[in-house]
């Protein structure tokens, strides 16, 4: 940290192009749907709307929507849970591989989910898990059970499929994190006597929290805003917000009180990436005063 | 050749650039208007594929113009969204609930002028009864389609829905977003109450009608019909029909106490640039030769009574004054007026 | 190895297992995809009755699914070029740009991938109605981009932060300008992250649902638009067919990016 830090370089000015860009094309549209929100009609079509908070007052009235509100954050806890548990050795493994060759095969396996499409990657579930899919038909097949099991329509079904989706986001987010770690540190715990199980825990795992808050961060956000799995897997029997707000946009044409949940779950996002930024400067900081 | 000599003096240069720059960014509307073209909606699937082969060339060849239909959900919204003066669609067509929602909002005209759409003098009353918005097209059944090889006993009745027997296997709607479901519930109000407009007696019976598979589209309830995931189910009849001749183990079923109707209606937008090829369009839906296309492809029942259809398809969809007067015209002013109400119940109902 | 104690190998194996479930985990709905694709029966069903092309071709064959992958190519490489030339040079600006409250500046890069998308989607279209412009191909090209510069923000600022300034400031010394820096240092330097970068927002925009559903206009239909309308009428191996189509296609990619840039380390987000 020398004096250069004084002056901008002119560099900042790369900024400008993007800054422009989210200028016209994220805080104008968001800004619209924030005033949409409060407004009796919609001001870009029609005159003589006025200020209303009847949108805000009919989440507040109703407590059907608290519990859409908790299903969804907690769809979203349980899928960022699975995708970091299932997601973190896989992560470790990747980042500790030697061959390029076997990185590159698990890379792929990886990347080609993220690339199979979220329609048809649903889809795929629904045919592995329906009453007729291949779960069940080889079950019945066996003989192992009488009646198809339910493996589809409930919150496992829409959490298997979100984790399934959003693995790759986690393990992408941490594959760098750890593999950044030192791997000598690990093995001078390990030679100062600690058990490999102990050494990661004590090493490994603590090095590698920032990279499990982004991850988790990211895949929670992702969860919480997902659509089309939650309705496939879902079979519209567990409401999330993203539904709602789809069903209030399609089928009900009530874009103030749609505007007004989507402020909700932006309400949430933003106090997540907030809390987030929070508990990554104390990490960081207890860092740099060690 | 011409050569300008006179110098452009700066203000017309500015005139020069901003027009040019209007023009720009206007380009797509200022090629819409220069071709002629009517902006639609439709279904996909069949009904899809039969109008974009066959139906929409000879229009566009008739009538020397360019159709572009949005075939992409929803439909309202956008319309919603877009400028009343300057409209997404010229012709809205979707079922029957969403267009009164539409009249609701004022984005679609109630009426069709049948001075402008001679072909409107040729449909069946229902079709621009006191029930609709602009003029129904095609109509379908909606009842009960089963399997016929599970060894179910024989339905009859709607009531036959509620019987234990089908748990497990019993089919249904996303009631908030499909006009089946909707009219599923006007109809269990009907079946275990005072009518219709009973809501109460229709939540108790939806109540007890579970569990229940939904779909959130006719499209889905077939194939799950198909594959046996579902035995019994709401379905209009064109998603059992349309598979005629290939040897599938289902049936459909119009229950002794009436079919509901599920209209397939065309509206024109108050914004409309090209009202007299909007107006043309309808009566090309309208005219027998289309009607017949359509209503042998996709299986629905044509509203042009002086449609002849082929013997099959004749035996099975409603092509006779006296079928026609079984179906029952749901009044989905009063539903979408009760909607909001309805939703929230029926969410709380429906969930796991 | 073999004289490691028992429970260190079992531990090992316990790993390595975990691993191989998760792997197949990750790829099983993918076979289901490929067996749906091939079975003959247009519903789903399983075990499958035999195998036929007859979805392919009826792929290879429909003009709205060709239309749409082609219009999807378009759209996602569009996007691709537009999120890597905003990211990167956003990222750059971040990194090493001193500017004044960069990590909050950092933090609103990153927020549209913290949004959901939906109503970003609805939001865009709704300001195009405003801006009274239709629904033009940039327009969908540039709400793929917004929700894609997150991703190339993120693998572009990782690489900065992880090479070395030294080289930077030892070109300065040596009398280079800051632009001219860049250009002859870092930009070389933080090429892996940037086409990592340029992967993701691939990726984002072939897959993107929410966003495309109220940009895309008629004849102008992005796959994953026309598949899961295709979906509500026709529940075939149609569907199962476009799936395998992209994965090969998916593939190709990530093996060209392989032989390319290499994937080592850099494929992070």
């Amino acid at each position: 940290m020398k004096a250069t830090r004084a002056s901008v370089s002119p560099i900042a000015w790369l900024i400008a192009p993007s800054a422009l860009l989210f200028a016209l094309f994220f805080f104008l549209p968001m800004g619209l749907m924030a005033l949409i929100s409060v407004l009796s009609g919609n001001p870009v079509v029609q005159s003589n709307v006025t200020f209303t908070g009847k949108y805000y007052a009919r989440i507040l009235s109703d407590s059907y929507y608290f519990e859409v509100i908790w299903t969804t954050i907690r769809i979203g806890l349980f899928t960022t849970l699975a995708a970091l548990l299932v997601g973190y050795p896989l992560a470790h493994w990747m980042a500790r591989i030697r061959g390029r060759t076997a990185y590159a095969l698990l890379m792929m396996s990886v990347l080609t989910p993220m690339l199979t499409g979220i329609v048809v990657r649903t889809f795929a579930w629904m045919a592995l898990l329906s009453d007729k899919g291949a779960i069940n038909q080889t079950l019945t097949g066996l003989g192992l059970i009488a009646k198809p099991l339910s493996l589809m329509y409930n919150e496992f079904s829409i959490v298997l499929g979100l984790t399934h989706i959003y693995i790759p986001y986690m393990v992408l987010t941490l594959v760098g994190v750890i593999g950044r770690i030192d791997e000598r540190l690990e093995h001078a715990a390990q030679n100062l006597g600690a058990s490999p199980l102990r050494a990661f825990f004590e090493v490994t795992l603590p090095l590698s929290l920032p990279g499990i808050l982004a991850g988790s961060l990211l895949v929670f956000a992702l969860a919480i805003s997902a659509y089309v799995t939650p309705i496939l897997m879902g079979g519209f029997q567990i409401m999330t917000l993203p539904m709602l707000i789809y069903q209030q946009i399609s089928s009900s044409f009530n874009v103030g009180f749609a505007a007004a949940l989507g402020m909700v779950l932006l309400a949430i996002s933003l106090a997540l990436i907030i809390a987030y930024n929070r508990i990554l400067g104390m990490i960081s900081g207890q860092r740099d005063l060690q | 050749m011409t050569i300008i000599r006179k110098p452009v003096n700066r203000r017309q240069f500015l005139a020069v650039a901003a027009t040019a720059g209007a023009g720009i960014i206007a380009a797509p509307h200022v090629a819409r208007a220069q071709a002629a073209t009517l902006r639609i909606t439709g279904w996909g699937g069949k009904w899809g594929q039969t109008m974009s082969a066959e139906l929409i060339p000879a229009f566009e060849k008739e009538f020397k113009c360019k159709v572009e239909t949005d075939t992409a959900f929803p439909f309202l919204p956008k319309l919603q969204a877009s400028s009343r003066s300057n409209p997404v669609y010229d012709v809205l067509h979707t079922n029957s609930n969403e267009q009164w929602a539409a009249l609701e909002m004022g984005i679609v005209e109630a009426k069709i002028d049948p001075k402008q759409v001679p072909n409107i003098a040729d449909v069946y009353p229902y079709a621009v009864s006191d029930k609709i918005v602009g003029v129904t097209i095609f109509t379908s059944a909606i009842g009960l389609g089963m399997r016929t090889d599970k060894g179910y006993g024989k339905v009859t009745s709607w009531k036959d829905l509620w019987d234990k027997a089908y748990d497990g296997v019993r089919g249904g709607y996303v009631i908030p977003v499909n006009s089946l479901g909707q009219a599923f519930v006007m109809m269990s109000g009907m079946l275990y109450g005072k009518g219709m407009t009973d809501l109460d007696a229709a939540y108790a019976a939806l109540e007890k009608v579970k569990p229940m598979k939904l779909a959130d589209f006719t499209g889905t309830m077939e194939k799950m019909i198909l594959s046996g995931e579902v035995g019994l189910a709401v379905i209009h009849d064109s998603g059992i029909l349309r598979y005629d001749g290939q040897n599938q183990p289902t049936a459909f079923v119009a229950p002794s106490e009436g079919v509901m109707a599920l209209e397939q209606v065309l509206t024109l937008t108050p914004g409309t640039k090209v009202r007299e090829l909007a107006n043309a369009y309808v009566n090309y839906m309208l005219s027998p030769g289309v009607q017949k296309t359509l209503a042998e492809s996709v299986w629905y029942s044509p509203a042009n009574s002086k449609v002849k259809l082929d013997d099959k398809y004749n035996d099975k969809l409603l092509t006779t004054p006296a079928k026609v007067a079984t179906l029952i015209q749901p009044d989905w002013k009063w539903y979408n007026a009760h909607k909001d109400e309805i939703d929230s119940r029926v969410n709380r109902i429906f969930r796991a | 190895m073999t004289s490691a104690p028992f429970s260190l190998r079992f531990g090992r194996f316990c790993y390595l297992a975990f691993n191989v479930g998760v792997v197949v985990f990750l790829l099983a709905p993918i076979a289901i995809v490929f067996v749906f694709a091939l079975n003959p029966t247009p519903y789903i069903q399983f075990p499958p009755v035999g195998v036929s092309m007859r979805w392919f071709e009826k792929f290879f064959a429909s003009r709205d699914f060709m239309n749409a992958l082609w219009f999807s190519l378009e759209v996602a490489v569009l996007t691709t070029v537009a999120a890597t030339l905003f990211g990167a040079s956003a990222a750059l600006a971040l990194a090493r740009g001193r500017l004044p409250g960069s990590r909050a500046i950092t933090a609103i890069m990153l927020s549209p991938l913290m949004l959901p998308a939906i109503l970003t989607g609805l939001a865009l279209f709704q300001t195009y109605v405003l801006l009274d412009v239709g629904r033009p191909t940039w327009g969908l090209v540039l709400g793929h981009t917004i929700v894609s510069i997150p991703y190339v923000v993120r693998t572009t600022l990782a690489v900065l932060h992880n090479f070395d300034t030294r080289l930077e400031e030892a070109a300065q010394n040596l009398g280079a300008g800051a632009l001219r820096t860049y250009f002859e240092v870092t930009l070389p330097l933080t090429k892996p992250g940037v086409m990592a970068g340029a992967v993701f927002a691939f990726i984002v925009s072939f897959d993107q649902f929410p966003i495309s559903l109220f940009l895309v206009s008629p004849g102008h239909e992005t796959l994953p638009i026309t598949l899961f309308n295709y979906l509500k009428f026709d529940l075939d191996g149609t569907i199962g067919a476009a799936s395998v189509v992209s994965i090969v296609l998916a593939v190709l990619v990530v093996v060209g990016l392989d032989r390319t840039v290499g994937l080592r380390s850099y494929a992070e987000l």
